[in-house]
């Protein structure tokens, strides 16, 4: 006999509505639905009616914990609509900030991925240390959370000396402490046999389902836009792409640590060779961009970020595209929550998979209504949509 | 009879048990928040001490709710008996003397079958609210009886054997005549399966998979509220305070102790303290390391490890007796 439970859209284990329909036979799921269309803020639509500078303060605010990784993309589109390069000192200042950002997104994920394991000491240790950097974000931007370091032209502000030496004496407390939990993740039985084995997605399906960022890269496929597409210093700052190949929980638990500690040493490189001179471009606050269209990519912390921006010549974009990680990932999600052959999952493995990929439910609500048979698309009133949506729930 | 009748309601009865669970309590959040880089309670009285019994008293004072297709009578009573039956084993453990208030031959037994009874009270729970994720929290619950109960019971068996003898108060006695606690021997793997045991039975992690709040929310008592959850939160203190003082007694001699004549009940009883605190510190430290187990892996875990290694303990008791 199956029953249906509702994940969602308010739960425990997600501050954010995203909603599973698990039908389980016992302890085994069979069948899930997922809805993520609690929260559709209208940021894309909002772009459209604001200048370009103002557009920047709307995405800083499209997701909180990858707010860098947010500004950092719209400026480099903007950048490329203007036909602009920043000076060198910026870029690596931008990828310091944006390393540290990573830092604190996988120091935060790894604490409540054990949090969602019940080990709730790890989690208040991951936390606190994550304090560190919060701090360094803090000491460089002038922001623990919404950073506003990023700018059209370059960044904000420069780092001083003294700025220096305390993150360098930060980023060795948090690599000692980083080796400290290698060492307990994987020593500690308990986790082991949560993690081990579970939410298994091969690199085939991985690939053919869209996943990216650290849960693909957790399944073995070197894929990483700081790679493929350089777009701050990443073609002059040495780095190692972390994978893992056993595919499950444990191989994400496993990238995202030492994904932090790449991290730590790309910020002391970048702090080593940090070229002088200007860190941002004078550009005045109105501005009119060319015509034409431009795309850019950037490794958010979650993973692969794309903005894609059309400009018809005036001072906002014509239309404004947001990708973000979270809406490529979910769907491999769905795959792994369903018991196939020889493969079983239970309810209590749904907050590992589900946390696995880092979900950011805020950013991943969109409406396109698609014609299964013939993939016609189809733009509906606000009317329509709200009585599509009450059937739907009903 | 006056003297009785305050033995039993004040000391070391049920105002003396209720006073010192909260206070466990806290000492376990304490502890616990402090392992965890954390302040932990700190706001009512000294340290925090009194935080239980301010949380005891807003939940007393928060409304009832009974969710409209819940059982409304077993709904009602699953959490007076659960925290009635609690109570009533903690009158067992002998605080003041090698003897509790209550105590006769073979209430060993009696102790194991209220364990089990706390714990159909709990499935009953879980049932009559009706809800889904109460239902599952519930299931859960049954299943991991049947892990943990039958390694347990046959640890407490293999001390009755040594002890030759089916009393709490006969075990303890057992060990001041022969000068050696219990854990001294080869009783120390039947120590080990009583603290991963108990673990199970109070629903901590590694095993609070009946209420595991990150998957099922708060399992059986999802739907609980007030006093009902009031006295469900207290019948939990009074288990952790009974087998700590379960394990101080089987285990550690009891209160048994050095004394100075005339000063034996207050001897005994600091003694009997002092032991059931490192008890409870041992499950605070288990509670503070680990992450909490799937259902099946913990089933498979008692049947594969905490069984065998029972059956080993009661053989090696029989032969060495």
């Amino acid at each position: 006999m199956s029953f249906e439970v509702n994940i969602g859209p308010q739960h425990p284990i997600h501050v954010e509505p995203i909603m599973l329909d698990l039908k389980v036979e016992g302890e085994l799921i069979v069948d899930v639905d997922v809805d993520v269309s609690y929260l559709h803020r209208g940021i894309e639509k909002g772009f459209e009616v604001r200048t370009y500078l103002q557009g920047l303060y709307l995405a800083e605010r499209i997701c909180g914990i990858c707010n860098c990784a947010h500004t950092l993309c719209y400026c480099l589109n903007v950048e490329q609509l203007l036909g602009k390069d920043v000076p060198p000192r910026a870029k690596y200042l931008r990828l310091i900030v944006e390393e540290l950002s990573r830092m604190h997104s996988h120091l935060l994920w790894l604490g409540h991925y054990f949090h969602t394991l019940g080990f709730e000491t790890l989690f208040m240790y991951f936390w606190r240390d994550r304090e560190r950097v919060m701090d360094m974000l803090e000491l460089i931007t002038g922001n623990r959370v919404t950073t506003a370091y990023n700018t059209i032209g370059g960044v904000r502000r420069d780092i001083t000396s003294e700025i220096e030496a305390k993150l360098r004496k930060a980023l060795d407390y948090l690599e000692e402490r980083m080796k400290y939990y290698e060492k307990v993740i994987d020593n500690e039985p308990t986790i082991l046999a949560r993690t081990q084995d579970v939410g298994i997605l091969k690199p085939s399906e991985a690939i053919s389902l869209g996943a990216v960022g650290p849960h693909l890269r957790a399944s073995g496929v070197k894929h990483d836009v700081r790679l493929d597409d350089p777009y701050s210093g990443h073609d002059e700052v040495p780095f190692n792409i972390v994978t893992y190949d056993s595919c499950d929980c444990y191989a994400r638990v496993k990238v995202r640590l030492g994904e932090v500690v790449e991290s730590i040493n790309m910020i002391r490189y970048a702090l080593d060779h940090l070229p002088s001179g200007e860190y941002r471009l004078k550009i005045p606050p109105f501005f009119k961009a060319p015509e034409g269209e431009s795309l850019a990519r950037v490794e958010a912390p979650r993973g692969e970020l794309v903005h894609y921006s059309i400009s018809n010549g005036g001072t906002s974009p014509y239309r404004y595209k947001v990708r973000t990680p979270t809406l490529a990932n979910i769907l491999s999600v769905v795959y792994m929550l369903k018991s196939r052959d020889g493969h079983e999952v239970y309810i209590a493995d749904v907050p590992p998979i589900l946390g696995g990929i880092d979900p950011c439910i805020c950013c991943t609500a969109r409406v396109t209504i698609v014609n299964g048979v013939n993939e016609a698309r189809k733009i509906l009133s606000l009317n329509e949509l709200s009585r599509l949506y009450r059937e739907r729930r009903r | 009879m006056i003297e009785e009748v305050l033995e039993v309601l004040v000391f070391p009865g049920a105002l003396f048990i209720i006073v010192i669970s909260l206070f466990y309590e806290w000492v376990d959040r304490k502890l616990y928040a402090r392992l965890q880089n954390r302040v932990g309670p700190h706001l009512a009285g000294p340290f925090g001490i009194l935080q239980p019994f301010a949380d005891l008293i807003k939940l007393l004072s928060k409304e009832n709710i009974v969710p409209a297709p819940a059982d409304r009578f077993t709904f009602t009573f699953a959490p007076i008996i659960a925290s009635a039956a609690t109570l009533f084993v903690c009158m067992f453990l002998p605080v003041t003397g090698l003897k509790g208030i209550l105590s006769f031959e073979g209430d060993l037994i009696v102790v194991i079958a209220i364990l089990s009874l706390y714990s159909i009270v709990v499935y009953l729970a879980g049932e009559g609210s009706r809800s889904r994720f109460a239902s599952i929290g519930a299931a859960r619950g049954a299943l991991q009886l049947l892990g943990y109960e039958i390694p347990l019971t046959l640890t407490l068996l293999s001390l009755a054997v040594s002890a030759r003898s089916l009393s709490i108060a006969g075990i303890v006695k057992a060990q001041v005549e022969r000068g050696l606690w219990f854990i001294a021997d080869q009783h120390i793997i039947g120590f080990i399966i009583f603290l991963i045991a108990a673990q199970a039975e109070m629903e901590r992690i590694p095993f609070d998979i009946p209420e595991a709040e990150q998957e099922i929310v708060a399992g059986w008592e999802v739907e609980y509220t007030g006093t009902r959850l009031a006295l469900f939160r207290l019948s939990e203190d009074f288990e952790l305070f009974f087998l700590s003082g379960l394990g101080a007694a089987l285990f550690l001699g009891g209160p048994a102790g050095p004394v100075i004549p005339g000063l034996e009940p207050l001897l005994y009883t600091v003694y009997f303290l002092i032991k059931t605190t490192f008890i409870l510190f041992l499950f605070t430290i288990i509670r503070a390391v680990f992450a909490r187990l799937r259902i099946d892996q913990m089933i498979s875990f008692s049947w594969k490890w905490l069984m065998p290694f029972a059956v080993i303990l009661i053989i090696l008791t029989e032969v060495l007796a």
